[in-house]
């Protein structure tokens, strides 16, 4: 038997790639009130941009990747005006499905672009390391690293910067404070952007990670849903513990359940947090 | 433009019914062509496998009608791109069987198209010969209509542990499969020969595809320290794994499907990772003169496991077709074609060697390019030679046969 350390640590991995959208899909669906299933495409799009940089323009990976956080937040600003800005006034409900459609279209435009068949960035693998019985590879503590990083800014941005602090306050009460002067559209855009900007940043991850194909994103979008239910919509800090929890327990449940039923966990997740507690953990707070 | 009326319409479909519905006995002893469909990927996921298989069938036709066609009779092919898709399959598979009337339809290749084409070919009595693996094909009551050139997984599974045990270091051995419908048949099979000659199977699980590491269940299965991890997937979550697997520093053997262990997977896992993997597949019999004829006649077709098989499928159509007497149709195909492929009878390797000791009487035993062509009852194939290929420099080299 493994020690469980181990599996707290990929679980910990996992999480932390599934914190950025999972963030992005929690504020937007605060902001915008619908839950936006594209998130999760925009991991695949962000994917493909960095390796278009990465193969194309024979970019080092850390370029690709930023290029990718630039490329995903405009492609999230395009979808944003194309699709869901004519929609605003709707309910929530038909941006929901909106959102699925967008992102059958998205993963589509990157099959006839880049071909049905799965890729890989340029990048050397190397063996983990091995420290008191524990594996740690580099690459997972860069990604680790990188994530935090990424987080704790967004959250200092939300908490700090005029523009987050303008996005909360729309989050609020739109209506307020847009009477208050503030910029509704703009703050919605620049939303949309960073939301963007970290789903396609945490694509790059995964495809660093493992490989990539224009399946991948879609394949996260139940354990990003967990993710921002068990934090509780609309907390940034509520979706990285719900991701990292959503993380720790899909990996360590492979020492009790056979592996194929993985995904099974991120449905038992969220149907016992909306069964016991709907608002999620950050939830009296939010 | 002219235009149709009902009653026109009527009258001459009313005509055409008459002759094609005459009794088989008058068409017969006409030089009427007799129509045979294929039915294989030119498009799609095994759109690098068909073409080579439709030109193994074309060239076995232009034999058999130089040799002065079956019974007087020459064959016409018709063939459908079945676009690795089963309602795309199904489509063709219903234009060829009511408006073409082929008598077999041969060449499928994945399990899908078969097995959604089978309830249609079954129902109108043509016959179906294809190269999908999944066990289901010819599982159920097909009356005999169906039968594969492809090993069964039980098979497969069989011949993999048969390698496994003939490495004397592997004494430990565990199964990690992907969730796909052989992946338990073909489990079993592998394990169950395995254990039965000794070695430990350490830890056998499935997993799912799409996710996105596989860092728990490679922690999980190095845990239980194998020699040898059997990998059964597909090409993508192979490379997840295989990666996986030498980030978490595993030194020991892999073995997979050569069907995933590809020039893709070298590419994508890299070859650091690549290096040493092993794999296996069903191998033609090269030493048969059938494969010689074979790889003489159709261009490339030594590249490809699955044109020996199309070659072969079209032969054995052809031969039990010979074996009717005159008679045309699935029903005879399927009436006779254990003894023409199967012994006991005179071994031949080709139509025309077949034909003409049929002719004379005598029972025949074909033996093909893609190996003996033994069918059992429920139209699998008895035995088929594999072949072991290792990754060796970034490169998947042929290693050994193993002989059933």
């Amino acid at each position: 038997m493994p020690p469980i350390a181990q599996y707290v640590f990929n679980g910990l991995v996992t999480g932390g790639i599934l914190a950025l959208p999972a963030i992005a899909f929690s504020l937007l669906w605060r902001l915008l009130r619908f839950p936006n299933f594209a998130v999760s495409t925009y991991l695949t799009v962000g994917a493909y941009v960095a390796l278009a940089l990465n193969h194309g323009l024979r970019a080092p990976i850390a370029l690709a990747w930023l290029g990718a956080l630039a490329g995903t937040g405009a492609v999230a600003l395009a979808v944003d005006r194309i699709a869901f800005r004519p929609m605003r006034d709707r309910r929530p409900f038909s941006l929901a499905i909106a959102s699925i459609g967008v992102a059958f279209v998205l993963e589509n435009v990157v099959r006839f672009v880049w071909g049905n068949d799965f890729r890989s960035y340029d990048v050397p693998v190397t063996r983990a390391m091995s420290a008191a019985g524990l594996r740690i590879g580099r690459d997972q503590m860069l990604i680790l690293g990188v994530a935090v990083v990424l987080m704790a800014l967004a959250q200092a941005f939300l908490l700090k910067s005029r523009l987050g602090i303008a996005m909360r306050a729309t989050a609020d009460n739109p209506l307020l404070a847009a009477v208050k002067g503030v910029p509704t559209e703009r703050v919605i855009a620049a939303a949309t952007f960073g939301g963007g900007a970290l789903a396609g940043g945490a694509g790059v991850f995964l495809g660093f990670d493992a490989s990539i194909d224009p399946l991948m994103g879609a394949g996260l979008i139940i354990s990003v849903f967990a993710a921002a239910i068990l934090g509780g919509v609309g907390s940034a800090p509520g979706a990285l513990c719900g991701a990292l929890i959503v993380g720790i327990v899909e990996e360590a449940g492979t020492m009790l359940i056979p592996p194929t039923y993985k995904t099974a966990i991120g449905f038992a997740i969220i149907l016992v947090v909306l069964l016991v507690r709907p608002t999620g953990l950050a939830g009296a707070r939010a | 433009m002219t235009t149709l009326t009902r009653r026109q319409l009527l009258k001459a479909s009313g005509t055409a019914g008459l002759v094609l519905g005459a009794p088989a006995i008058l068409r017969a002893q006409s030089k009427e062509p007799i129509p045979i469909g294929t039915l294989c990927p030119l498009t799609g996921a095994g759109g690098s496998y068909g073409p080579d298989m439709q030109r193994a069938v074309v060239a076995v036709v232009e034999r058999i009608n130089k040799a002065g066609g079956i019974n007087g009779r020459p064959v016409a092919l018709f063939h459908e791109d079945d676009q690795t898709n089963a309602e795309a399959g199904v489509r063709a598979a219903r234009k060829l069987i009511d408006v073409n009337k082929v008598v077999a339809i041969v060449s499928t290749w994945a399990s899908a198209v078969t097995l959604a084409v089978k309830p249609l070919c079954v129902e109108a009595k043509v016959f179906l010969i294809g190269v999908s693996g999944a066990d289901a094909v010819t599982q159920g009551d097909h009356k005999g209509y169906i039968a594969r050139t492809q090993p069964n997984t039980n098979l497969q599974g069989r011949m993999y542990a048969k390698f496994a045990i003939s490495k004397k270091e592997w004494k430990r051995v565990a199964y990690v499969a992907l969730q796909t419908p052989y992946a338990v048949s073909f489990g079993d099979a592998f394990t169950g020969v395995l254990k039965a000659a000794g070695v430990t199977i350490t830890d056998n699980f499935i997993y799912e595809d799409k996710k996105p590491s596989y860092r728990s269940e490679v922690t999980r299965v190095i845990a239980t320290n194998p020699d040898l991890i059997m990998l059964e997937g597909y090409t993508p979550d192979s490379v997840v794994m295989a990666k996986d697997l030498y980030k978490a520093g595993y030194k020991g053997a892999i073995l997979g499907p050569t069907f995933a262990i590809n020039a893709k997977f070298i590419e994508g896992a890299g070859g650091d990772v690549a290096e040493g993997i092993w794999s296996m597949d069903r191998a033609p019999l090269f030493d048969s003169p059938a494969y010689k004829e074979f790889s003489a006649a159709v261009p490339r077709g030594d590249q490809s496991p699955y044109a020996p098989q199309a070659w072969d499928q079209m032969s054995l159509v052809a031969l039990a077709l010979a074996a009717g007497k005159g008679e045309v149709s699935g029903t005879v195909i399927k009436d006779n074609l254990r003894a023409v492929s199967n012994p006991p009878g005179t071994v031949v390797y080709s139509f025309a060697d077949g034909a003409k000791l049929l002719a004379e009487g005598k029972k025949i035993n074909y033996e093909g390019a893609s190996g003996s062509c033994d069918f059992d009852q429920i139209g699998d194939i008895l035995s088929a030679p594999f072949s072991v290929q290792q990754v060796r420099k970034g490169k998947s080299e042929p290693v050994m046969i193993i002989n059933p």
